[in-house]
């Protein structure tokens, strides 16, 4: 009963499927897809299912009987008839709908039917009218083109006829001017214009080569006429040295546009040289055309070959200024007249020059590189000769003459050649050319000293001055503090100067100057060492001659040069840094991290040293000498069987000369010290307490057996009590203190001659009477008299202690022998002198 | 520069004296040899012992000497057997000794004479005896004795008493023997100073072989680690080092002392450490660099700040009277003993003036 009634919208799509089917165009397909799709159903409901394709009303009705009362059945057919009236009125309501449709499409292509049709109509007659208008264009065409053809044929010949009389007319211009060439270039040659006459000659020059046998033979003769004339005219112009170079030049160039012959350069060499260089210049010439022969081959060979030609002679020429130049500087500088030497060369061939130069870039605008050359090797040639000149002594007005010189001609070159960086160049120049300066002058003053130093040496050996050592200390002091103040004069002056070119170079001036001296003391310093043959410290590849020289090395000399050391650092190194203070500060292009170039604190360092150092070397050299001395006294004798003692010893008297000579060079070099006796007062308690009088002379008379013993400890206890004798004390630069250390020294050395012999009673006896009058003749030399009778006291202590039987001589014995070579020496001293 | 004073001091010798020396040949003990220099009195030969603490000098020994001693060396080998040279008077005379068995007993009266050396020097009576050298490093039955004008090469027999000369070399008038040394390197090399010079021998042939001109030399002494150097001692120049290869100058300078540089030592273990003796009552100990030994780590033994500038470490001052005597301890390379002409002999120790390493 349900299916018998199925819902509203399956019947909407029931309807749609029916309509479909029915405006199917393959009714079979969709049935075939209806029937697919049914299959299941109709075996199942096929017999009441009214929708299917498959229905058949019989089975329907009879089912339908079958199952459904007369009620049902009634109500069914209610039901069918509702639904048959439905899909009636649905396809009623279908068919309007398209039917519809189809009217509006027909409408619809009918009217696109005719405005199709209307179109065409019109566009088939506006086809018509075009066609005639371009058979009217046609014909118009036609007609112009031959009107046109018209026109050209007859102007073709109007116009050939024009372009026949312009030529004719520039022939006939041309052949004019040939004929007025001869009278214009006489014109030319009349005022001089040589260089319009060669421009019309060279202008007709193809016109004469082509017709010139022919109808203008007369022209061409006249006109070679005139060039000839010209010709000979710049020939004359060239060799008149009257004439200014630029126009001679000038000439050249000409000459040379006029294929003038090759065989005339040296003509033009001598008319730029001087007329003495013609030997050199021929000579030079073979050679330079030998070398040229081998570039024939090239083109513009001839060019070429005056181009370098003439560059040779340049060159040459310069380098005969050169020698010219530096004859004028020598004998200028021989003549001392300082003026001279700028100006000379300057005004005779340094114009000269830069006329050449200038001349030859017209000339050759291509040589110029060859010229820069050229002029950078003049001025470095210029700069080479100052550069001898101050390897000799100079002074600084002449040095700034020469660069001042150098500098104006550096100037007027510039003018002409800039490309040649000429300033920079000079910059560069005078810029080692003013450190050589400063060096050979730092060096110069070392020389002198060293010289004035020497000069001692000699003059001692050769006669005997009074006092040659003070003179050659008080001459080296001169030396070292005025040269030294003049040259930072010198130096000063270079700085003042308001030259350009040294103005740049203040700040490295300064510095040099610093360094100069700085470099000037180490080699003092150094000096001085070799001249004491100590130099081998210094530079141990030379040590053999220095070792040799030492030997003959004088003990004042170093002396002298303890002395001077102590000058330099006490007082000309603070008047030279006050100086150099004053004038030189400042400087410091250089790094800082080095410091200042001039570090007068080391300086003054090294000679402090280096004097103490000579001091001590003197003291030693002398001490030496001594020594020797006394090594020979007691290797010679035998001491063991020395006899009786009747005067004191010559030893003795060797002793006092070799200290008067170091007292005598002592007062000639070092100051006077403070009369003070210093330690005295020390020494002499210690000497009394260790060995007085009393106790010796105790203890002598003693018994032998006891003595050895009894002596020992007691020096023993008195070593203890003792206050230790400071014998070697520090040297002082005065006479005093050196001349007292000679002595300690020496006395010292002859306790340890004692101590190493063994004496028998006459050989202690000896030693005994030779101290006693040393005691006495010493004090003339020195004040220190404790620190003397203590060492005295030692050697005779020492001579006791090495005696076998010491027993010593009697006191009138000894006062007598001492008194009889006092007044024997009084009396020598007397007669001597 | 100058240290307090922290040597030991043994008063034990009666009589001044000059001559000390290390004991080599004892392995046991830090024992020096001194002896004394009495012209008049029974001289004395001390041994002298450093306690094992070190803080002490014990007199282990004391055996008379029948003349005053000018040298003294001991046997290298054995530390019983020394050598000396002595004067009486005019005569001189060089002995090997034995010191005889102790047993227990201090003092024996006077050491065994094995050998007399003076068989053939002191016919001329002017020939003093200078020294007697034994080969300083090892075991050698060799023995050179040096007079004024002749070097004597002697083959020693100690076990039968005998020794023989091998050998003899006369100098030459004009110079004058006053001391020398045995190279430690080469035990055919001697050097000995002459007046002027100092002169080397190969002594296979007895012949000179070159020379250091350089006058007034007081001492000389051999670096015992590096072959070819060898120090002087002058009266006045003071120290100088030399390199034998190149004779001509000397490699380095030190100032030496105040007066004259008696005597002058390398230390036989550090070849930088120099000691010298001086007659300004003084020893200074320097510390020297050798070319060729920059930048080894000896460079850096050294700690005092001054040793760059000047090789002088320190300066011992405490002495009465010069020092002629000078010895450093094989055993402790760090000590040595010296002896001032009063006949002190302190021995000090130079560890503070050594990095510890």
């Amino acid at each position: 009963m349900a299916e018998g009634v199925p819902p509203m919208d399956e019947k909407a799509k029931r309807t749609r499927d029916l309509l479909a089917s029915f405006y199917s165009p393959d009714a079979s397909a969709a049935l075939g897809v209806g029937g697919g799709a049914g299959v299941s159903p109709r075996r199942i409901a096929s017999p009441d299912s009214i929708n299917s394709p498959f229905f058949d009303p019989e089975v329907y009705m009879s089912i339908l009987v079958q199952k459904l009362n007369m009620e049902g059945l009634l109500q069914k057919h209610v039901e069918m008839a509702a639904e048959i009236k439905n899909l009636d009125t649905d396809l009623q309501m279908l068919v309007y709908e398209n039917y519809n449709k189809f009217i509006n499409a027909t409408e619809t292509i009918k009217s696109v039917l005719n405005t199709s049709i209307l179109v065409t109509g019109r566009m088939k007659n506006n086809i018509v009218g075009m066609e005639t208008n371009m058979e009217q264009l046609l014909v118009k065409i036609t007609s112009v083109q031959s009107k046109s053809d018209l026109v050209n044929t007859s102007l073709f010949e109007k116009r050939e006829h024009i372009e026949k009389l312009h030529r004719t007319r520039n022939l006939l211009r041309k052949v004019q001017l040939i004929y007025d060439l001869p009278t214009r270039l006489a014109k030319c040659i009349k005022v001089e214009a040589y260089a319009d006459a060669v421009r019309y000659f060279i202008g007709a020059k193809p016109i004469f080569e082509a017709y010139g046998d022919s109808s203008f033979q007369d022209c061409k003769r006249a006109s070679e006429e005139a060039i000839d004339l010209v010709i000979k005219n710049l020939q004359a112009k060239i060799y008149l040295d009257s004439e200014p170079i630029e126009a001679r030049a000038e000439a050249v160039v000409l000459l040379k546009q006029l294929n003038f012959p090759v065989e005339l350069v040296p003509v033009n060499v001598r008319v730029i040289g001087s007329d003495t260089v013609v030997g050199l210049v021929m000579q030079h010439q073979n050679q330079t055309g030998e070398v040229h022969r081998n570039l024939d081959e090239i083109d513009e060979v001839k060019v070429d070959n005056l181009k370098t030609k003439l560059l040779e002679k340049l060159e040459d020429y310069l380098l005969k200024f050169q020698d010219e130049y530096k004859e004028t500087g020598v004998s200028a500088c021989n003549a001392t007249e300082s003026s001279d030497i700028g100006q000379l060369p300057d005004t005779v061939s340094v114009g000269d020059i830069s006329k050449i130069i200038r001349a030859y870039l017209i000339i050759f605008p291509d040589s110029e590189k060859r010229l820069i050359e050229l002029v950078q090797k003049l001025f470095n040639r210029r700069y080479g000769i100052i550069q001898q000149r101050i390897k000799e002594r100079v002074t600084p007005a002449d040095l700034l003459n020469m660069m001042r010189a150098i500098w104006e001609d550096v100037n007027v070159m510039d003018e002409i050649l800039a490309e040649a960086a000429l300033p920079a160049f000079s910059l560069e120049a005078a810029r080692s050319i003013v450190q050589q300066y400063i060096s050979t002058s730092f060096s110069y003053l070392l020389d002198e000293i060293t010289d004035a130093l020497g000069k001692s040496q000699q003059t001692q050996k050769e006669v005997v001055e009074e006092c040659p050592y003070q003179n050659t200390l008080e001459g080296s002091k001169k030396t070292i503090i005025q040269g030294s103040l003049d040259l930072l004069l010198d130096f000063r002056q270079l700085l003042d100067d308001n030259l350009e070119l040294l103005a740049k170079l203040t700040d490295l001036i300064v510095d040099w100057v610093q360094e100069g001296f700085q470099g000037f003391f180490e080699k003092l310093n150094e000096q001085f060492l070799v001249l004491c043959g100590r130099g081998y410290i210094a530079n141990p590849d030379s040590c053999q001659v220095d070792a040799v020289q030492m030997d003959k090395v004088q003990a004042g000399l170093v002396l002298v040069l303890a002395q001077l050391s102590v000058f330099i650092e006490q007082s000309a190194i603070p008047t030279i840094t006050e100086e150099i203070a004053a004038s030189f500060s400042g400087g410091g292009t250089r790094a800082y991290e080095h410091g200042p170039p001039f570090v007068p604190g080391e300086i003054c360092r090294i000679f402090h040293s280096a004097g103490e150092r000579f001091l001590l070397l003197y003291i030693n050299m002398r001490t030496q000498k001594i020594s020797v001395l006394l090594k020979k006294r007691f290797i010679t004798p035998n001491w063991m069987k020395h006899k009786e003692p009747r005067e004191v010893h010559m030893f003795v008297d060797l002793l006092l000369q070799e200290l008067e000579a170091v007292g005598m060079e002592v007062k000639q070099i070092l100051p006077q010290g403070l009369v003070r006796r210093h330690r005295h007062s020390d020494s002499l308690g210690s000497t009394t307490s260790s060995r007085s009088n009393p106790t010796r002379e105790d203890k002598l008379t003693r018994t032998n057996t006891q003595r050895a013993r009894s002596q020992f400890l007691e020096s023993h206890l008195a070593k203890l009590f003792e206050q230790k004798m400071e014998i070697f004390t520090k040297v002082q630069h005065t006479q005093e203190s050196v001349l007292s250390t000679i002595i300690k020294f020496c006395l010292k050395s002859l306790q340890e001659f004692v101590r190493l012999q063994t004496f028998n009673r006459s050989g202690f006896q000896q030693i005994h009477l030779d101290a006693e009058y040393l005691k006495n003749t010493l004090k003339e030399f020195v004040d220190d008299e404790a620190a003397i009778d203590f060492l005295l006291k030692e050697v005779v202590g020492a001579a006791h202690e090495r005696c076998l039987d010491p027993i010593p001589l009697e006191a009138p014995i000894l006062d007598r022998l001492i008194s009889i070579k006092l007044s024997k020496s009084k009396e020598q001293s007397q007669t001597s002198p | 520069m100058r240290g307090p004073s922290t040597g030991i001091v043994y008063g034990g010798l009666k009589y001044q004296a000059r001559c000390i020396t290390d004991v080599k040949a004892d392995v046991d003990h830090t024992s020096f040899l001194a002896g004394t220099l009495s012209l008049k009195e029974e001289n004395e030969v001390h041994l002298i012992r450093l306690s094992p603490s070190g803080s002490e000098l014990i007199c282990d020994g004391l055996f008379y000497h029948p003349n005053e001693i000018w040298d003294l060396k001991s046997c290298p080998f054995d530390p019983r057997i020394f050598s000396t040279v002595f004067t009486s008077g005019e005569t001189y005379g060089a002995s090997v000794w034995k010191i005889p068995e102790l047993y227990g007993q201090s003092n024996a009266p006077q050491p065994e004479q094995l050998v007399s050396l003076d068989e053939h020097s002191f016919k001329i009576k002017s020939n003093m005896l200078v020294s007697v050298l034994w080969w300083p490093s090892g075991k050698h039955d060799r023995l050179i004795s040096i007079d004024e004008g002749n070097i004597f090469l002697w083959s020693l027999d100690s076990s039968n008493k005998v020794a023989k000369v091998i050998s003899q070399e006369s100098v030459g008038m004009l110079q004058n023997l006053s001391g020398g040394a045995w190279d430690p390197h080469d035990r055919n090399a001697l050097a000995g100073i002459c007046d002027s010079s100092l002169q080397f021998w190969d002594l296979r042939t007895m012949k000179k072989t070159t020379s250091i001109e350089q006058a007034h030399i007081r001492d000389v002494d051999y670096n015992p680690k590096k072959q070819h150097f060898l120090v002087t001692a002058e009266d006045v120049s003071g120290i100088q080092l030399w390199d034998l290869r190149r004779p001509k100058f000397p490699v380095k300078e030190l100032p030496g002392h105040a007066h004259w540089t008696w005597a002058v030592r390398h230390n036989p273990e550090y070849e930088d450490l120099i000691l010298s003796a001086g007659t300004d009552s003084t020893i200074n100990l320097w510390s020297i660099r050798l070319p060729g030994n920059e930048g080894s780590s000896s460079e850096s033994l050294f700690d005092s700040p001054t040793t760059l500038k000047d090789s002088l470490i320190n300066s011992y001052t405490d002495y009465e009277d010069s020092v002629y005597g000078l010895a450093w301890s094989t055993r402790e390379p760090l000590i040595f003993a010296s002896l001032s002409y009063d006949g002190r002999v302190i021995v000090e120790s130079v560890k503070s003036f050594i990095k510890r390493k």
